[in-house]
């Protein structure tokens, strides 16, 4: 896991928080201090994170707090890392450089995940899908109380095969939180969803970081980042452009929506493009 | 939690996913109409458990290796296509626990099928043959249902060597998509490959008598016939057959089988970060 997961730190930036002196054209000089405005100790902290693949920088130097009891967008363009990001909060893939720090309760299962394309053994019900995940973790588990958190009851004798894409992801998200671990990583919950499924998607995973849980998801769906997300990473040109809660990055930039702090960092060039701030950036 | 625990919900799992694969009753079936079809045709089954045996022995050296590709080739690529195997990893279930898991529960569809077939076939013998072999020996010149029993046993320790190898393949590869390509290639490298270059090292006086017994002991198709005719064919015949190693061929199934699993899981810890 990504306990101990310590490697060089000599890319390391300055990790204080750079925000207001921030240049949009430089973004590797914030830092995502995710519990900026929140008193909680994080749970899981990278220090000076970068990876490279040969000659090819995906990002450096990326320092986040994940807070526990909120739920952590990561947002950028195609290719900027996010997924790599999240693997490797999961110690799914090894930095180049850098470190990252679990800081949380020591408990069997201290992150859950939830991939990008979630699938399951198409001959087992929803309900026997939990159970035997359930059957991992030494707490006991409500299966059908899970079901129940991510609307899948009338479902639970569903086999995996005859549910929808959206209610897989569903049962996906009932898989990443089994056993209640204090963070769990979805990346692009709502990727493929149609509008009422995906946030019913976002809706649960709010509702678990509501009760204490560290959320962290990859989204490209930006009006669903801000309506339920609390912290905003956004990763542009190899590292961390802006971070804030929505509301604040609205005001830095003095932008109407996360669509227009986008388009502001992103595509400078495109401000004035329409802000469909619900379409998929 | 207990690896043992973790490693029994795994194995509960394969086996009640192996349980409502409609596919694996439909291959049982198959390869049970093969041999009794190959058994009755042969004419073996009148005869007694030996000459069924010399009938089915090298159909089965080519079925028993397309059952183990058939059950084991997408096993781990389809976890690893569905994400299972990143989920389960924030469980801390170990790459070798899982890969044991797997691993069981494919041998056990393996061996009900290769060895539900032989039994049924055994049952004919026992029905049609002549009288003798009702006879329960193992000494020389009887021919004997413990003797067919061996044979099974032989076939499913063959198989489930063969298994381990299109699971390491299948890891090679990690996709559904080429894992057929790569189970098929590595047997073939490992079946015809091994006994090519045995039969290359004999024309070459690469191998003398006794080398020559540890490297047919080392492929797992020279292996199984070596250890078939010395325990199962060569019994009806006084003295020793010369024909094998029981033991070099005995260690060399084993090693196939071990070894295959043990790089697997540590190719796949290795994938996993």
């Amino acid at each position: 896991m990504t306990d101990a997961n310590t490697t060089d730190t000599t890319d390391n930036t300055d990790t204080t928080d750079a925000a207001d002196t921030t240049d949009h054209t430089t973004p590797t000089a914030e830092t995502a201090h995710a519990s900026s405005d929140d008193a909680r100790a994080p749970v899981l902290s990278t220090t000076g994170l970068t990876k490279r693949y040969g000659n090819h920088r995906v990002f450096e130097a990326v320092d986040i707090d994940i807070a526990p009891g909120a739920m952590t967008a990561v947002i950028g363009p195609n290719g900027t890392g996010k997924t790599t990001l999240l693997k490797m909060l999961l110690g799914h893939i090894e930095p180049t450089a850098g470190s990252v720090s679990y800081n949380g309760p020591d408990v069997d299962r201290p992150m859950g995940y939830l991939p990008q394309e979630p699938a399951f053994r198409p001959q087992f019900t929803a309900a026997e899908t939990i159970d035997f995940y359930a059957s991992l973790v030494p707490a006991a588990v409500d299966t059908d109380a899970l079901l129940a958190e991510v609307n899948l009851s009338d479902a639970r004798d569903r086999r995996v095969s005859a549910l929808s894409g959206g209610m897989r992801r569903l049962l996906a998200v009932a898989q990443a939180v089994v056993g209640d671990p204090p963070i769990v990583c979805c990346d692009e919950p709502a990727s493929g969803l149609d509008p009422s499924m995906a946030q019913r998607v976002f809706g649960s995973l709010a509702g678990r970081a509501a009760d204490g849980m560290a959320v962290v998801v990859t989204s490209h769906t930006l009006s669903l980042v801000e309506a339920y997300a609390d912290h905003v990473v956004l990763l542009h040109e190899g590292g961390v452009a802006a971070a804030r809660s929505p509301a604040a990055l609205c005001e830095r930039f003095d932008a109407t929506d996360l669509w227009d702090v986008y388009a502001t960092v992103v595509e400078p060039a495109a401000t004035g493009a329409p802000a469909d701030s619900g379409g998929e950036s | 939690m207990k690896t043992l625990a973790m490693g029994r919900a795994l194995l509960g799992r394969e086996l009640r996913t192996a349980a409502r694969t409609r596919s694996y009753y439909l291959l049982g079936l198959a390869i049970g109409g093969i041999l009794l079809g190959l058994t009755l045709g042969g004419g073996g089954a009148a005869t007694g458990y030996i000459p069924t045996v010399v009938d089915l022995l090298l159909p089965l050296e080519l079925l028993v290796p397309v059952v183990a590709i058939a059950i084991g080739y997408r096993a781990i690529p389809s976890d690893l296509d569905r994400g299972e195997v990143a989920m389960l990893d924030t469980y801390a279930v170990s790459p070798a626990t899982y890969v044991g898991a797997v691993y069981v529960g494919r041998a056990a569809v393996l061996s009900a099928i290769i060895g539900g077939a032989l039994l049924i076939v055994g049952l004919l013998v026992a029905l049609t043959a002549a009288p003798d072999t009702g006879v329960f020996a193992t000494h020389s010149g009887v021919d004997s249902p413990i003797l067919f029993g061996r044979f099974l046993v032989l076939t499913l320790l063959f198989g489930n060597a063969l298994l381990a190898v299109v699971l390491l393949a299948s890891v090679v590869v990690a996709t559904t998509r080429t894992a057929i390509v790569a189970a098929i290639g590595a047997v073939l490298v490992v079946v015809v490959g091994g006994e090519a270059a045995i039969l290359l090292g004999v024309l070459d006086g690469v191998f003398g008598e006794s080398t020559l017994q540890v490297a047919l002991g080392l492929v797992p198709n020279s292996a199984y016939r070596g250890l078939v005719f010395e325990t199962v064919v060569g019994v009806l015949s006084a003295g020793e057959s010369g024909y094998a190693s029981p033991l070099v061929s005995m260690g060399g199934l084993l090693l196939w089988t071990v070894g295959s699993l043990g790089l697997a899981a540590g190719l796949l810890r290795w994938r996993s970060g």
